[in-house]
């Protein structure tokens, strides 16, 4: 047990060291906050890649790739980052390394409609 | 002294989720009070018959904001286990390594909470400002700081450099010494203590009545953990202490979850020392032969316990989730006897409720 | 006159203070906390934005009552201010001014507990019955800590007592023990951490003001903001007042560091410990701070008789 002097102010010591290194937090509005190069962002796609297997789309947990077909090499593959939960198993489940996850935000609209992205548009 | 009675929750300033109480005053003191459940619930479990396998990984990471990786390791044990697959040293090594990190977070997280209720801002701050560190490592790691998305069925997503290992035993050394700090201050800070010392008492009665499983159990005496007790790998070759009180009051349940703290932290770097070569993680078939599984794994709360049963197709036909907290919350009304209103908020933090895993 | 009321020493001054005390005390407490605190301007932010809010009263609140609670306890600590000197600065003085200026600042206490009891919600009422409790906690040991200076200068004037020391040395430093017990039955009348048992937020909410809004709101947030500007000039004129021996420095500007000083102080206390609960507030007070009082003012008694 600490002296009861001491324990009559015990946080002092750590109140002092918290002046001396000043605050720890990030001021990110006004910062740009420093993502980790494996951070889960948007998803992005080389689409010279894409065979359009749509393997991501049946294994994305939240429905957030959708693939139009429109013949046996035509078909578009559209991205909804509103519904996204950046799980990263779109990457995981293609096995021709073409769709992947980045390190960036995606950045809010006003709009759902307008977050849609089309990341591949082929026309056979 | 006419009585009255007082909404706690659903929407309260002592309550991070939404859970509501009538409490019976009686001037200060609580002499009924009335428990109800139910706003989070979110179907997961009907949802997950509605999902493959592998979507269910994402899914049930999201029973709750704060365990989601013991959770998706529960589930992810029992799959494997009816696939019959074997999961790579490596995998399991990096699974716990990450199970532990969330501990520490997990564990300060309700620090700071259970200081913020007792009105002590500066051990919420700092309790944070260290949970960062924590966090910032998860984030390296995985990719994201909350929900991890690391485990798949048959291992994990993740690897880890050389670099990146002594990158992640630095920052724990500047971890530790201030974990140390909180665990010194919750043991010898006289404020801290008053309001936390005898306060909602379960004695190792109730808690073998109650099932109470977790850190509560542990700091009224009753010596479980299933790292220990049922060691699933790579905890069986892990040499760790598991903190056991008897005081059963919220300070020993403070106490209990610190000390687990810095256990995380020595567990993490024996993890991270002796992790062994090879491949993180191994290919699953889609369809799961049919069968049933119980999956159990000690969270931060206590035990939770997956109950899988699989009909032969790519989606399971029934997961059943009992989280920690289930059971944990059944000695509220107990706990709220017979205390003054100011305890409340202390008896209700000192559980760690987490209302998302209660309700799913 | 009329400059003297309104600017200075007087509203305005007082005012200024207030905004200036607050944002140096959440400042502070933030960067003990390891966080970087609002801006200066964070205050008058805060109560332009709160004038701007609508003002909405529960149905069954007597809106004159309510509306009439925070105006009458501001202009109590207003006057109370009238009579506390600001270095060599003071507006009015009398024999006997310094129990007319404790009576002014528990006007505010009272009117706190009123505000929670003429309202419907269950916080407020708890809020305000904690509020009633707490000041019987506080109040003693504060008055006779007070009482202390007052004995040993032989006059109940706040101007004779910083007269007083002008001759000798701060009564702080003959009395320490008054002084801390000052300093804890302040932190209890300001309703601070760690004794803000009757707004604690994981309790009971906001405790009386739970269901005031808008421009009530406002004027609640000034007095006690008030009331923290007047409780630490009220105990450095006591307690620190302009002595000979720390040198010719202005009067002005030692008394607003020594005010700075005793706030620094409170933003330290409030770091530093946890909220004590109703009943270990009352124990304290009755068990502990008032017997030390009444052992300060019968030394003080000893010495000064």
């Amino acid at each position: 047990m600490a002296s009861p002097l001491r324990s009559l102010a015990y946080l002092l010591p750590q109140l002092w060291r918290a002046l001396k290194e000043g605050p720890h937090t990030v001021k990110y509005p006004f910062d740009p906050v420093e993502l980790p190069a494996g951070y889960r962002g948007r998803v992005i796609i080389r689409a010279e890649n894409c065979r359009g297997c749509s393997m991501c789309v049946r294994d994305c947990p939240a429905f957030a790739l959708e693939l139009e077909r429109e013949g046996r090499d035509a078909y578009r593959l559209i991205y909804h980052p509103e519904r996204c939960a950046y799980c990263g198993q779109c990457e995981l489940s293609c096995n021709f390394d073409a769709i992947s996850l980045s390190n960036e935000f995606v950045p809010g609209k006003p709009d759902r409609k307008d977050l849609g992205v089309v990341l591949v548009n082929k026309e056979g | 002294m006419s009585k009255i009675t007082v909404p706690i929750g659903p929407q309260h300033p002592l309550l991070k989720e939404p859970l509501a109480f009538s409490l019976t005053l009686e001037g200060e003191h609580v002499i009924e009070s009335a428990m109800r459940l139910g706003y989070v619930h979110r179907g997961i479990e009907r949802l997950s018959q509605e999902r493959t396998y592998v979507q269910n990984v994402h899914l049930f990471e999201r029973v709750c904001g704060i365990c989601s990786h013991i959770h998706t390791t529960t589930y992810c044990q029992g799959v494997e286990a009816l696939l019959g697959l074997e999961v790579p040293p490596r995998g399991l090594y990096l699974r716990a390594l990450l199970c532990e990190l969330e501990r520490i977070h997990s564990h300060l997280l309700w620090l700071g909470v259970q200081a913020r209720n007792i009105g002590f801002d500066t051990i919420f701050m700092y309790a944070w400002r260290d949970r960062e560190i924590v966090l910032d490592i998860m984030e390296d790691l995985s990719g994201g700081r909350v929900s991890h998305a690391v485990n798949i069925i048959g291992g994990v997503r993740i690897d880890l450099t050389t670099e990146h290992r002594d990158v992640i035993l630095r920052q724990l050394d500047t971890l530790e010494p201030q974990i140390e700090t909180l665990l010194d201050v919750v043991e010898n800070e006289r404020s801290f203590q008053a309001r936390t010392r005898n306060i909602g008492v379960l004695s190792l009665e109730q808690i073998r009545r109650y099932c109470v499983v977790g850190p509560v159990a542990r700091a009224s005496g009753l010596d479980m953990d299933l790292r220990r007790d049922a060691p699933t790998p790579p905890y069986d070759r892990l040499k760790f202490r598991v903190p056991v009180r008897y005081e059963g009051d919220a300070w020993a349940r403070t106490m209990v979850r610190m000390l687990e703290t810095v256990e995380s932290v020595h567990l993490c770097r024996q993890i991270l020392t002796t992790l062994p070569d090879g491949p993180t993680s191994v290919r699953a078939k889609r369809r799961v032969p049919p069968g049933e599984v119980v999956s159990r794994a000690e969270a931060p709360r206590g035990e939770v316990i997956y109950y899988i049963r699989s009909d032969g197709s790519d989606k399971p036909a029934r997961v059943k989730v009992r989280t920690p907290t289930l059971t944990n919350l059944i000695t509220l009304p107990d706990q709220l006897q017979n205390i003054s209103m100011a305890d409340v908020s202390v008896v209700l933090s000192g559980v760690d409720l987490c209302i998302a895993c209660a309700d799913r | 006159m009329l400059l003297k009321l309104l600017i200075f020493p007087g509203f305005l001054f007082l005012f200024l203070c207030a905004l200036f005390f607050d944002w140096v005390d959440r400042r502070m407490l933030a960067r003990f906390q390891g966080r970087v605190g609002p801006p200066w301007y964070q205050p008058v932010a805060d109560l332009i934005k709160l004038l701007a809010k609508e003002d909405i009263l529960p149905t069954g609140v007597n809106p004159l009552t309510a509306a009439v609670l925070p105006m009458v306890s501001l202009a109590a600590v207003l006057t109370a201010g009238l009579y506390i000197p600001f270095g060599a600065f003071s507006t009015a003085s009398f024999e006997g001014d310094l129990i007319v200026v404790l009576f002014l600042l528990s006007i505010p206490a009272l009117a706190y507990f009123l505000a929670g009891w003429i309202s419907t919600g269950v916080y407020s009422v708890l809020g305000g019955s904690r509020a009633l409790l707490q000041y019987f906690s506080y109040e003693v040991p504060f008055l006779m800590a007070l009482a202390g200076p007052a004995i040993l200068a032989g006059s109940w004037s706040i101007t004779h007592i910083v007269d007083y020391q002008s001759q000798t040395i701060w009564i702080a430093l003959m009395q320490p023990l008054g002084f801390v017990l000052a300093i804890i039955g302040l932190i209890g009348k300001l309703k601070r951490d760690p004794l803000d048992i009757p707004k604690a937020k994981s309790e009971v909410v906001a405790g009386s003001l739970t269901e005031f809004s808008g421009r009530k709101l406002a004027l609640w947030h000034l007095t006690m903001n008030m009331q923290t500007v007047v409780g630490i000039f009220l105990l450095v004129n006591l307690f620190m007042g302009q002595s000979s021996v720390f040198g010719p420095i202005p009067a002005f500007l030692s008394f607003g560091l020594k005010s700075v000083g005793i706030l620094l102080l409170l933003s330290t206390a409030s770091a530093l410990y946890a909220r004590l609960r109703i009943d270990q507030l009352a124990t304290l007070g009755w068990r502990v701070l008032a017997p030390l009082a009444l052992v300060q003012i019968l030394v003080a008694t000893w010495i000064g008789g």
